[in-house]
């Protein structure tokens, strides 16, 4: 059995391993979609036996504590990487200014089959937000605020955006490129309840030549909206997009005729009566959740340490001066002696 | 381009400080050209410290003189990162050179490297860059800092690796002849590649921690991922190849050259060819 490990254990099998890893990470070169993740996980696999075999069996590694914790920390890398793989959270969630987080309006959701977050229990309120431009339409920072419940229940004003997210439960928000306006409408049909809700139009700046979208009302045709926005954006100029100095203008296409809808104006249509109630703004976030990176991050923080403790050590033994030391030997031979496979002879002696 | 801009200056009297000190040191290694057989005094050597340190005060100016004209530093463009990344290096290895006399004579090998830096760099055009919402995060000084280290840690050890490699030659071990054996040489050079790795190890850990801040994911083999994890393994390889069998000088040598031109490819390739998002800009 030992015979097998020690086997397992060989750094000629590391170097294989290593070379693998190096060719698995070269075809995955900018994440091209028909190279599977095999090609990095099997190698890694191969690494963690092999890593391990080494730990168990070979005494230049288990026995210089540094080396070792390196080594160790490395194999808690892999783990803890493939841990967060079955228990995070990926997803995409648009925003309107004033609405609650709700899981349910989640989209494009990756999660792992271990997943076990507490997501039910996150909720803040999305308050309005800003973005700044560079010229030359460069974004620059996003503020975007957010009111959330403190452990007392008591509302908590928030400010976050770019390299700050909002973290609930270990959840965190962040604030993407994708973001824009969206029209509040109410329909009330000539029979039944009225029903309000809000039309997401495309990401702004980035379509803002298509700012448009469809719906279909109960019982109704298909109605084509576009949104003829103005807003501060200037291409040549720094300027800042919010909520508070757009407007809009809501053009409401039906299969016969084309109606321009101001702002709390409405249209009568076949079966019922549409009203632009409101011009909001929604931000895009981006959900993560991963309750491996902390620890990922002391383990590699411990893992480095060990590594620079091992070499101090070792450079220690036989410290930097033994170089300093060579080369003032060499100056003084120098001048008594041209010969330089003789001084070469006598240096190798002495390092 | 309008006119010449505030750093222009700054920065081709900086560059010409530090080819004065690549001919000096040159001139050192190769003293025939002065009608000696070989250079008796190392007084050439503080003449090479002095124009090492112009030229890093002139660079600083350069820097800061852009600094102040576009509001941000030199953190974006291929442009700033050269400019950069020549005044760092230049720091690091003088240092080195001042406190390890052994490793002097390899400047004939690192200064020249330092040289296509320099000869790129003059060829770009100095457009200011946009400073990107994400580039805010304070993590970037210390990932930005730790990967100077690292650079400068692999550039001296490619300045031995290249006199391992040159004194395969005649002429080279005639240049080299006032350093140590190559075995010393060997130790040395392989000392700044194992203090690379660690330099590399926390630049790595702390690009992460920025990457989970700016884009919400600490690792995503992006383009410039990859390739800096590659550099790294490249790293690990070499080490561990070194464990296992007995390494010639020259192939270890070809060995450290191999893994600083990956980590060159890294720094001043890949953020420039690829569009991924780890530019920062989206
Ligand atoms: C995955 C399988 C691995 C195994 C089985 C392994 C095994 C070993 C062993 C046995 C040593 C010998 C120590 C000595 O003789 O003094 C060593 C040293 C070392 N290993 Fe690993 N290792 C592995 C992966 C890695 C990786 C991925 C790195 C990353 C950089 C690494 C970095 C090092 C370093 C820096 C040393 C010290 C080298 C020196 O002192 O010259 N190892 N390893």
């Amino acid at each position: 059995m030992l015979t097998i490990i020690q086997k397992l254990a060989s750094l000629k099998f590391t170097l294989v391993g290593m070379v693998l890893l190096g060719v698995g990470a070269s075809l995955s070169y900018g994440n091209p979609t028909d190279i599977p993740v095999w090609v990095l996980v099997v190698p890694m696999i191969l690494l963690v036996v092999n890593l391990s075999a080494a730990i168990l069996t070979n005494p230049r590694i288990n026995q210089q504590s540094g080396l070792l914790v390196f080594h160790v920390s490395l194999l808690v890398i892999v783990i803890l990487a493939a841990v967060g793989r079955l228990t995070h959270m990926d997803a995409h969630i648009e925003l309107v200014v004033g609405s609650v987080f709700a899981r349910q309006n989640l989209q494009e959701i990756k999660s792992g089959p271990l997943h076990g977050g507490n997501l039910d229990d996150v909720s803040f309120v999305q308050g309005p937000f800003s973005v700044q431009y560079a010229p030359g339409m460069q974004r620059g920072l996003t503020h975007s605020q957010v009111k959330i419940k403190n452990k007392r229940g008591e509302w908590q004003d928030k400010v976050v955006g770019d390299d700050r997210p909002l973290i609930i439960n270990g959840y965190r928000f962040y604030t993407t490129f994708n973001k824009g306006f969206t029209s509040v409408l109410t329909w009330v049909p000539d029979e039944g309840e009225a029903v309000t809700g809000t039309v997401n139009m495309p990401s702004y700046p980035l379509f803002e030549y298509k700012q448009d979208n469809r719906w279909t009302p109960p019982g109704g045709d298909e109605i084509k909206f576009w949104l003829q926005l103005r807003t501060n954006m200037d291409e040549k100029n720094a300027w800042v997009l919010e909520q508070g100095s757009s407007s809009g203008v809501l053009v409401v296409v039906t299969s016969a005729n084309r109606y321009e809808v101001p702002l709390g104006g409405f249209v009568q249509l076949g079966n019922g009566r549409l009203q632009f109630d409101d011009l909001r703004m929604w931000m895009g976030y981006r959900l993560f959740y991963d309750p491996t990176i902390q620890w990922m991050f002391f383990v590699s923080i411990a893992g480095v340490m060990g590594l620079g403790y091992y070499f101090w050590k070792k450079m220690n033994v036989q410290p930097w001066m033994v170089e300093a030391s060579v080369a003032e030997t060499s100056k003084k031979m120098m001048i008594n002696d041209n010969h330089s496979t003789k001084r070469n002879v006598a240096m190798e002696d002495q390092s | 381009m309008n006119g010449i801009v505030s750093e222009l200056p700054w920065l081709w009297a900086g560059l010409g400080a530090y080819f004065v000190a690549t001919l000096i040191a040159m001139w050192g290694v190769v003293p025939r050209f002065a009608g000696v057989p070989f250079v008796k005094t190392k007084r050439h050597e503080h003449v090479v410290m002095i124009f090492l340190v112009v030229g890093i005060l002139l660079l600083t100016m350069a820097i800061a003189a852009r600094w102040i004209r576009i509001g941000h530093g030199p953190w974006i463009s291929l442009f700033e990162l050269l400019v950069s990344q020549l005044w760092s290096l230049g720091i690091i290895f003088f240092l080195l050179y001042w406190r390890l006399p052994g490793l002097r004579p390899s400047a004939v090998v690192v200064l020249p490297v330092m040289w296509i830096l320099g000869s790129w760099v003059l060829i770009l055009e100095p457009t200011a860059s946009h400073f990107p919402a994400t580039y805010y995060n304070s993590w970037k000084w210390v990932h930005v800092g730790l990967g100077k280290v690292f650079l400068a840690l692999l550039l001296a050890g490619v300045g031995l690796a290249g006199v391992m490699v040159l004194r395969r030659t005649q002429r080279g071990q005639r240049w080299f002849s006032s350093m140590p054996s190559d075995a010393v040489v060997d130790h040395l050079a392989w000392r700044f590649m194992m203090l690379a790795l660690v330099f590399d190890s926390l630049m790595l850990i702390a690009g992460a921690v920025w990457a989970q801040d700016a884009w919400g994911r600490y690792w995503a083999w992006d383009s410039l991922e990859t390739s800096a994890f590659l550099t790294w393994l490249f790293l690990a390889i070499g080490l561990h190849v070194r464990l296992s069998y007995r390494v010639p000088t020259w192939v270890s040598g070809l060995m450290i050259i191999g893994i600083f031109a990956m980590a060159f490819a890294t720094y001043f390739g890949t953020p420039y060819i690829s569009s991924a998002a780890h530019k920062g800009m989206v």
